[in-house]
């Protein structure tokens, strides 16, 4: 097939005007920026699109999971971890933003997962980074116009 | 941890709050209306129940 055929095969194109194209930039990079938020303070994407009680639900909801999972002497990873398994729970608990640091602050005694309640409170540990990086996620598909 | 005692929890303690509030949040994040919302948290919650009571019976022939 000639190269002049294989074009004409070809689909056309269709070019967004640019001033449709300049005006969704923006509110890319917003709702980027409001996700990133999201994810740094758990709640605040939200908070800062006048959803009030989601914002209330995640922030409470990824805060107790935090203080739970500690008080239950979960295992906050570290970035220095071992295997696959310490990294997968590293960027798990990374989920939960500022929170990470403020559960590493709480947390004195250590983990102790020689029980089952330290092995809970590392899962809720965990479930708090994945949730509030869905919230995350829901807050950016809320910013682009996404019905949510 | 200092001045705290630490949570201890049952497993059917632990369980009924992770349920709780991941169906809290859920329900918050997936539906918009407050009817709407209401009735998803409690098929949200009841469903956690239903599995989670489900999958340790049966794995309750092999626990021992």
């Amino acid at each position: 097939m000639s190269e002049e055929t294989s074009q004409a095969v070809q689909e056309p194109v269709v070019q967004e005007p640019p001033t449709a194209r300049a005006s969704k930039e923006p509110r890319e990079a917003r709702a980027l920026g409001l996700a990133i938020a999201g994810w740094f303070l758990p709640g605040l994407g939200h908070a800062l699109q006048r959803m009030w009680g989601r914002a209330l639900i995640v922030f409470g909801g990824v805060g107790l999971l935090v203080i739970s999972g500690v008080a239950m002497r979960g295992n906050i990873f570290v970035s220095r971890g071992t295997d696959a398994f310490d990294t997968l729970g590293y960027l798990a608990d990374l989920g939960t933003g500022s929170f990470y640091f403020v559960a590493r602050g709480m947390e004195h005694s250590g983990a102790d997962v020689s029980h089952a309640n330290g092995d809970f409170g590392t899962r809720f540990l965990a479930t708090a980074g994945v949730l509030n990086l869905l919230a995350a996620l829901h807050a950016y598909e809320a910013a682009r116009g996404r019905k949510a | 941890m200092n001045g705290m005692h630490p949570l201890m929890l049952t497993h059917f303690q632990a369980f009924l709050l992770f349920a709780a509030v991941i169906s809290v949040a859920f329900g918050f994040l997936g539906r918009r209306q407050p009817k709407d919302r209401v009735k998803y948290i409690l098929w949200s919650f009841f469903l956690f129940l239903l599995v989670g009571v489900g999958i340790g019976w049966a794995m309750y022939p092999f626990s021992r």
